[in-house]
């Protein structure tokens, strides 16, 4: 009889619970805190996945995520605020804001595709402070006050009378992202990209394109994160240059090696948890302001004693249980001082 | 048969008495057990402002103790909150205070978890123009909650968003600066002047309202130059100033203030107090001294305040936050915080959020209906002057303007005009279906505005 995978009774308990949410915690919850995780998750996803299977540890995953947000916030609203007012149909601002997204992705990702290890992370750091800088100061897109009242779409909003409607698409778009980004994982393409994270002169020398086949990942985790930037937006409403600030990419940073930078599942573990930490952590009054203070206590810590974040210290709890002495070697979530031979 | 009829009487008797008793009980515990009202404050605690959080909480808890009978828990702690405090038996519980950062983004964060998380009734706050604009939208989506404004001053909250159940008794950036135009052009006699303003919408709102007044009563702006937030060389913006007209407004704030002075000097030597006039960053306490005398004779835009104000309602009203406080801090003695924007804003929406509740008995059922309903007709005579609320909800005021001067060598600040009903519109240059202020609008148009004219000089202090 084959054993049981633990792994997947815990998937399977966790899709459960999620899709049951509604009926036991409170619209709280449902409406602000899942959601809220749910769309950090799959922009943590994107992050992920580029580090995961591309090697690669970008920081521009927010400002991609706040450019399509931005694009959606300018289209759909109509009059009294900030940007171009448009007054699309929210889902034609759907597709713009996720196509502008994935092609300034695509511009980004052929411009930082030659680099990698710290220089990598610091061009990627650059995108995310130019996205910040750029629609904090063309005020014609925003400005700094940023853009209010953007709308869902009828079928999923208004968002604060719905908040189970809201809860169940990006529960969904999360499924559908996971899933994606596994298929996406053991295509030829996929495969290949692991190999170019693995050893990109062989790679390389074997004739692939490597530098194209890193900005094709860029441009493919652009999408996903382009996701979770629409998603954000109807459930925020609002969007501003602070949205995308240094403090936010790094939280989705924070996140990802929380969750554990090595497996997609971790990207919403992490996120969760944050989430759970940022609400609460309000109400201790010696804490209060000082959320960044514990999170970051709480990276550093993660960071010592399991690299590979929670999902690690599951793999480890999973190996020790079932009479493995050692669990899986950790591996390092962050390999910046890696420098490789330039291809 | 006798003894048979005086039983039945006395039974009939106990039974009355026990019925009485009963619905005496009755009553009382209805009136005991009177729905509380939850109150919730969102200030900010972190960012720009975030060190006048004490401020925020002092004019909450001072109005509170004022108008309903509230208790400061800590003296010289206001963030700390009230005890006890009703409005006609319904007790006013204090069930969280936000803690947000001048951002939008938080702002909502924060007033999602004090409103559905910890079950607030009633939001007062926020502080900053962007943050209330947000949270003018939540309240939108939220009809049977109602907001008061803490200190923000963005226009487009009452003005564009219009949230029939968002209130706001404080001004908004133009409407603090109402007056100054009419005292440039006529007092002044400046006949063209030029702008320069932070690039946000907070000082395009503030330089929005000067340029409106100057232009309305017959003055020309030539020039406008928007140095991006958080500048720290304004030389190639101080190049830009032209020196070919009779005045300039200064509506660069915080940390940027200074070095603007100083790099327009060395563009285009020393400064004349009399050719300039700033917004309400120029009288800020601990701001202006910076200044040094180079600005001396300069004239300022308020806040809708003025601290030195000689009136009993005034010098009553610092009274009260002294008596309720000893220190706010972390700037020490409570009374003289009192005029501070950020402690009488949070006052005077507090303040108009109580005179409503007492209105309908603190009745907040019906989804606050009836307290909406009551909140919009709220007419106050606060320490600053009489006030109701447009259609928009919005505060009509008096406003002040103030001067620069020399005291023992020293820049000191005083109040030197008051103008009276000033309101959000200017006249309808601004209205719900023309643009923002912005770098280009609003555009120099002469018109008539209501309180041109009528500026009064008020009695001050010291």
């Amino acid at each position: 009889m084959r054993a049981v995978n633990p792994d997947r009774v815990v998937g399977v308990i966790a899709l459960v619970l999620a899709v049951a949410a509604p009926l036991y915690v409170s619209p709280y919850w449902v409406g602000t805190l899942l959601t809220q995780m749910l769309f950090l998750g799959i922009v943590a996803a994107s992050l992920i996945f580029l580090s995961a299977y591309g090697g690669m540890v970008s920081l521009a995953q927010v400002a991609i995520y706040g450019i399509a947000g931005f694009v959606v916030g300018n289209a759909t609203t109509n009059g009294n605020t900030k940007g171009l007012n448009l007054g699309w149909n929210p889902w034609w601002g759907v597709v713009a804001g996720i196509a502008v997204a994935v092609a300034v992705g695509f511009l980004f990702g052929a411009l930082a595709s030659r680099s990698v290890g710290i220089y990598f992370l610091m061009i990627t750091l650059t995108y995310s402070v130019i996205a910040n800088l750029t629609f904090g100061q063309v005020t014609d897109v925003s400005g700094f006050g940023g853009i209010s009242g953007i709308p869902a779409p009828a079928s999923v909003g208004p968002v604060d009378a719905h908040q189970n409607r809201l809860y169940y698409v990006t529960l969904g778009a999360a499924l559908a992202i996971y899933v994606l980004l596994r298929y996406v994982s053991r295509t030829p393409f996929g495969l290949t990209l692991q190999g170019v994270r693995d050893d990109p002169v062989r790679m390389a020398s074997l004739g692939y394109n490597v530098a194209l086949h890193r900005t094709a990942a860029f441009a493919f985790a652009s999408f996903v994160a382009a996701v979770g930037g629409v998603l954000f937006v109807w459930w925020n409403g609002h969007i501003d240059p602070a949205s995308i600030d240094l403090g936010a990419t790094i939280d989705v940073l924070v996140i990802a090696v929380v969750g554990g930078l090595y497996r997609l599942e971790g990207a919403w573990v992490g996120a969760l948890f944050f989430v759970i930490v940022n609400n609460y952590s309000q109400q201790i009054s010696f804490i209060g302001a000082r959320f960044h203070t514990l999170i970051g206590a709480i990276f550093l810590v993660i960071v010592l004693v399991s690299p590979g974040g929670l999902v690690g210290l599951w793999e480890r709890v999973v190996a020790v249980a079932s009479g493995r002495r050692r669990g899986p070697p950790d591996r390092n979530p962050i390999e910046v001082g890696q420098v490789e031979p330039s291809i | 048969m006798n003894a048979l009829k005086g039983k039945w009487k006395l039974v009939t008797l106990g039974a009355l008495v026990v019925a009485a008793a009963a619905l005496a009980t009755a009553t009382a515990t209805a009136r005991g057990s009177a729905s509380t009202i939850k109150i919730a404050v969102l200030s900010d605690c972190q960012g720009a402002f975030g060190s006048f959080d004490n401020q925020d909480l002092a004019g909450v808890v001072t109005a509170m103790s004022q108008f309903a009978g509230a208790k400061a828990k800590n003296p010289n702690k206001p963030r700390d909150g009230w005890t006890g405090g009703s409005i006609n038996g319904h007790p006013l519980k204090l069930v969280g205070i936000g803690c947000s950062n001048d951002r939008a983004d938080t702002a909502i964060k924060e007033t999602k978890r004090l409103m559905e998380q910890l079950g607030a009734d009633i939001l007062i706050g926020p502080l900053s123009g962007d943050e209330s604009i947000a949270v003018a939208n939540y309240a939108k989506q939220h009809p049977t909650k109602t907001f008061v404004d803490g200190s923000a001053g963005a226009q487009d909250t009452t003005l564009k968003v219009r949230a029939p159940n968002f209130f706001r008794f404080n001004g908004d950036g133009a409407m603090w600066n109402a007056g100054l135009g009419d005292l440039a052009k006529n007092k002044l006699h400046w006949k063209t002047a030029a702008v320069v303003a932070d690039d946000y919408s907070f000082a395009w709102t503030s330089a929005a309202g000067f340029i409106a007044e100057f232009c309305a009563v017959g003055g020309n702006v030539t020039k406008r130059v928007f140095p991006p937030l958080n500048t720290t060389d304004y030389s190639s913006y101080a190049q830009q100033m032209p020196t070919n007209v009779d005045g300039t407004f200064v509506a660069v704030g915080g940390a940027g203030l200074i070095p603007f002075l100083k790099a327009y000097e060395q563009a285009h030597g020393p400064i004349d107090g009399k050719k300039f006039i700033g917004n309400l960053f120029w009288g800020t306490p601990g701001q202006f001294q910076q200044l040094s005398t180079r600005v001396v004779g300069a004239y300022v835009g308020g806040a809708g305040t003025a601290g030195d104000l000689a009136t009993a309602a005034a010098k009553a009203y610092n009274a009260e936050v002294g008596k309720v406080f000893k220190t706010i801090p972390p700037f020490g003695a409570a009374a003289p915080q009192a005029s501070s924007t950020f402690t009488y804003g949070y006052y005077v929406n507090t303040w108009g959020l109580l005179d409503g509740l007492k209105a309908v008995g603190g009745d907040i059922s019906g989804g606050q209906k009836k307290l909406q309903a009551a909140i919009k007709n709220v007419k106050l005579s606060t320490p600053y002057g009489p006030l109701h609320l447009d259609k928009n909800n919005q505060a009509v005021i008096n406003v002040f303007y103030q001067q620069l001067y020399l005291k023992n060598g020293k820049l000191a600040v005083k109040t030197v005009g008051e103008i009276p009903g000033v309101d959000q519109t200017f006249g309808g240059t601004f209205s719900t279906s023309t643009p923002a202020p912005g770098r280009t609008s609003p555009k120099c148009v002469k018109r008539s505005l209501p309180w041109i004219g009528k500026t009064i000089h008020p009695p001050v202090t010291g």
